[in-house]
């Protein structure tokens, strides 16, 4: 079973990309900021990250940077929540190594098809 | 050919379900081009399948319509009440001719006639419409993309081979991979990309859906996309062995100009459309079968058997001690689970392919009370097992005729109470657990607690002092012989009252309740398992039997000291940190105390309120396969069934919300 990581200071967010990747058959894990992510991402392997843009402490575009620092898990597949506004930050986020990214609302296909777009 | 028409009739009865759905959008919303397209779409398939099975009938009725709609899509005519009218009658028209379709029956051909009649009627009201249709199939082009990923593609975590696959799903495809001259220097790199790709891609897709899958590559991949040719070019072979003929390590890539000269090279005669459409339904039936249902139901039973005698082998190879066994058990256990998953998922359909009745009804009823009445339907694409769908459409049904009869008041009423003159009914379906519950509320004149109470005394339910609570009162309106309109209208008192709504989902193992404030309106709530033949649950002993609790309900399991249960059913225990009240199941069932020094409990979840049970030992996850108890346990509703265990004795499969419900007001009669 792939494992995916979620990072969003939004709780509801979190809950339902939980609820859709794992009806979905994915295991999922949460994180609230950045930080978390990266104490999640030592030690265990994970399948992709799912990160929001703006997060308290360390934000969606560090995480990604810090993610392709490291070499355990420098090559991980990392999608990015961004809203309609925020398109200009998509350039900002592929320098720093994103590989994709889910606009803002999205519906649960939408979600899984885009997962699906970078696992398999 | 009678199999082929069987399978005509499930898809027209599907087609009929989009086109009543479309009609009812369109009827909304006139302005929509989106449900003006389906109904054109769903009209033309209708007719000419219909023509291609014998259904002659059919394909005359759709004809004609079809022009309209086609007029319509264009903007040469306005849609008009008149159409939809004429229209929503003909789809009611093509059921009835699906099941007899030479027209037999007298009321059918009169109806046919009539229809026929009205439907010329319509296209005479615009002469000029009248014009072959153009519209012919999909065109199949053929495209050269050329995709060379950064040598660092990966370091953005993408996998450009993911990218190929999607690039291949749109179509038929032929990959040319081709390896860049570094990959054959000494010094090459394990995280690097030395591989890039021609793809020659045919189908009818646009440059655009191409372009899409490379969305996420951008800046990290070249991506070249031009349009090769009409038609279908991988269906040449003189064109695919000179791509692909050559099996060797290609070092470079052909491009975009050697591709065109070979394919004008090989290109004489232009495909004829008849291979292209041929080509077409290949592609489309590679996505989704046809299966009968009969052949879903025989999987079933063999999954269910498959898992009764997988515990038989788990509990075999446990007693066996053969740790070789064991695995293979085990592995046999988890291919089990995951095959039990699937072929369950098979079974799943979403709420709704049911949800157009329901709006069907809303609109034919509410016309006919003249009451203005807006559905909104919510959570349409949760999944219920097949033929739970089949039981609970009726009972919905009915709680909706009743909604739109005796909640919902006429627009005038509503007004001098200061509402919007429309009312809503909302139909909502999502799931919680392995439950699902579909809520149908209306905002309605809401049902009067006082009078249901006087109605029910009058009629002898229930004795005048009776002190009941609200949802006491509520719950009476479930209780046969209960029928609370004061002059039955045509609608709603049809004979069945709530009574049958609460029995016949209980027969499916649901639930039912309703809440209601006076003005405000009534929301009914039915909860349902996702399935009825297999379930997760845990394993428990009490003295000597064995029950099954549904896993969903458990939240926890605890173990306390004997010593600490009084000899009463109900007592409260502390777990972790806060009272819940427990029963015990031993003194429930009238068996003796237990002597095992320590009891375990378990802690349930009911109605979302945590509630415990008493057992001796808890055994564990087991897969229950559910068997009926059979005529004589009708009557009680504590256990929705049993299942049989590894060692072929039986254990009793609890009903956790009724069992517990009755295990508390046994408490409070006692008390």
């Amino acid at each position: 079973m792939k494992t995916i990581l979620i990072a969003d200071d939004s709780e509801s967010i979190r809950e339902l990309v939980e609820f859709t990747l794992k009806r979905a058959g994915y295991n999922v894990l949460k994180s609230e900021d950045g930080e978390q992510a990266i104490q999640h991402l030592t030690g265990q392997t994970i399948d992709l990250v799912i990160t929001d843009l703006n997060m308290p402490r360390v934000d969606g575009i560090a995480l990604i940077r810090e993610i392709r620092k490291n070499k355990d898990y420098s090559s991980v597949p990392v999608l990015l929540l961004t809203t309609e506004s925020q398109v200009s930050k998509k350039d900002e986020a592929r320098e720093a190594g994103a590989t994709g990214w889910i606009v803002k609302p999205f519906v649960q296909e939408k979600l899984l098809a885009v997962v699906q777009k970078v696992i398999r | 050919m009678e199999n082929l028409q069987a399978l005509f009739i499930e898809e027209a009865e599907e087609l009929i379900v989009k086109l009543e759905s479309a009609l009812l959008n369109f009827e909304r919303d006139l302005g929509n081009r989106g449900s003006i397209e389906e109904i054109f779409r769903a009209m033309h398939t209708l007719k000419g399948s219909a023509s291609m099975f014998g259904f002659d009938s059919l394909s005359n009725l759709t004809h004609d319509l079809e022009t309209v709609y086609d007029a319509i899509r264009d903007n040469r005519r306005e849609a008009t009440a008149q159409i939809l009218e004429v229209t929503l009658r003909t789809t009611d028209h093509i059921k009835e001719i699906l099941k007899d379709q030479n027209l037999g029956d007298t009321t059918n051909r009169e109806t046919h006639e009539a229809l026929l009649k009205d439907i010329k009627a319509l296209n005479e009201y615009s002469h000029d419409s009248v014009r072959e249709l153009k519209s012919g199939p999909v065109e199949i082009k053929t495209y050269y993309v050329s995709f060379c990923p950064a040598n660092d593609i990966f370091k953005s975590g993408s996998n450009p081979l993911f990218l190929v696959d999607d690039l291949v799903a749109l179509g038929e495809a032929l990959v040319i991979p081709y390896f860049k001259p570094e990959l054959f220097s000494t010094n090459i790199c394990e995280d690097q990309c030395y591989t890039s790709f021609e793809v020659i891609l045919a189908g009818t897709v646009s440059e655009m859906e191409i372009r899409e899958v490379f969305l996420f590559v951008e800046g990290n991949a070249e991506v070249i996309i031009h349009f090769l040719a009409k038609g279908n070019l991988l269906k040449e072979p003189a064109f695919t062995k000179a791509l692909a003929g050559d099996q060797s390590l290609r070092k470079m890539s052909f491009g975009f100009d050697s591709v065109k000269a070979i394919a004008e090279n090989v290109r004489a005669v232009p495909m004829a459309s008849s291979a292209l459409t041929q080509s077409l339904n290949r592609m489309e039936t590679a996505t989704s079968i046809r299966v009968s249902s009969e052949k879903l139901d025989e999987l079933m039973n063999l999954v269910s058997e498959l898992v009764t005698s997988q515990a038989r082998l788990a509990l075999l190879a446990e007693q066996q001690g053969i740790a070789d066994l064991n695995v293979v058990s085990e592995n046999i256990e988890k291919i089990t689970r995951r095959l039990r998953d699937n072929a369950f998922s098979i079974c799943l359909v979403q709420v709704e392919t049911v949800v157009t009745r329901f709006q069907r009804l809303i609109r034919d009823l509410s016309k006919e009370l003249n009451k203005d009445v807006v559905f909104v339907a919510e959570g349409t694409e949760t999944e219920l097992d097949k033929s739970l769908i089949e039981k609970i459409t009726d009972p919905i049904l009915h709680i909706l005729r009743n909604c739109i009869d005796h909640g919902i008041e006429s627009p005038e009423e509503r007004v001098a109470k200061g509402k919007s003159p429309q009312g809503k009914i909302h139909f909502k379906a999502f799931h919680s657990g392995a439950t699902v519950h579909l809520e149908i509320s209306d905002d309605g004149r809401g049902i009067d607690a006082a009078r249901i109470k006087a109605k029910a005394v009058s009629k002898g339910l229930i004795l005048e002092d009776t002190i009941l609570t609200e949802k006491d009162i509520m719950d009476l309106v479930f209780t046969a012989g209960f029928s609370t309109a004061e002059k039955i209208t045509d609608v709603s008192g049809r004979g069945v009252g709530m009574d049958v709504v609460k029995r016949n989902i209980d027969a499916i193992h649901g639930d039912v309740d309703l809440q209601s404030e006076k003005n405000k309106g009534t929301t009914f709530t039915i909860r349902l398992p996702m399935t009825l033949s297999i379930m997760d649950g845990m394993l428990v002993k009490i003295a000597s039997s064995d029950y099954i609790i549904p896993l969903t309900a458990v939240d926890k399991c605890y173990e306390i000291d004997t010593r600490t249960l009084t000899s009463e059913i109900s007592q409260r225990v502390v777990l972790d940190g806060s009272l819940v009240p427990v029963f015990n199941l031993r003194q429930a069932f009238a068996e003796e105390p237990s002597q095992s020094p320590i009891t375990q409990i378990v802690k349930l979840n009911y109605n979302d309120f945590p509630v415990g049970v008493t057992v001796d030992t808890v055994v564990g996850e087991y897969q229950a396969v559910m068997k009926p108890l059979g005529d004589l346990y009708q009557t009680q509703e504590e256990f929705s069934g049993a299942t049989i265990l590894g060692d072929g004795s039986v254990a009793l499969v609890v009903d956790i919300n009724k069992f517990i419900r009755q295990l508390m007001n046994n408490n409070e009669t006692k008390n």
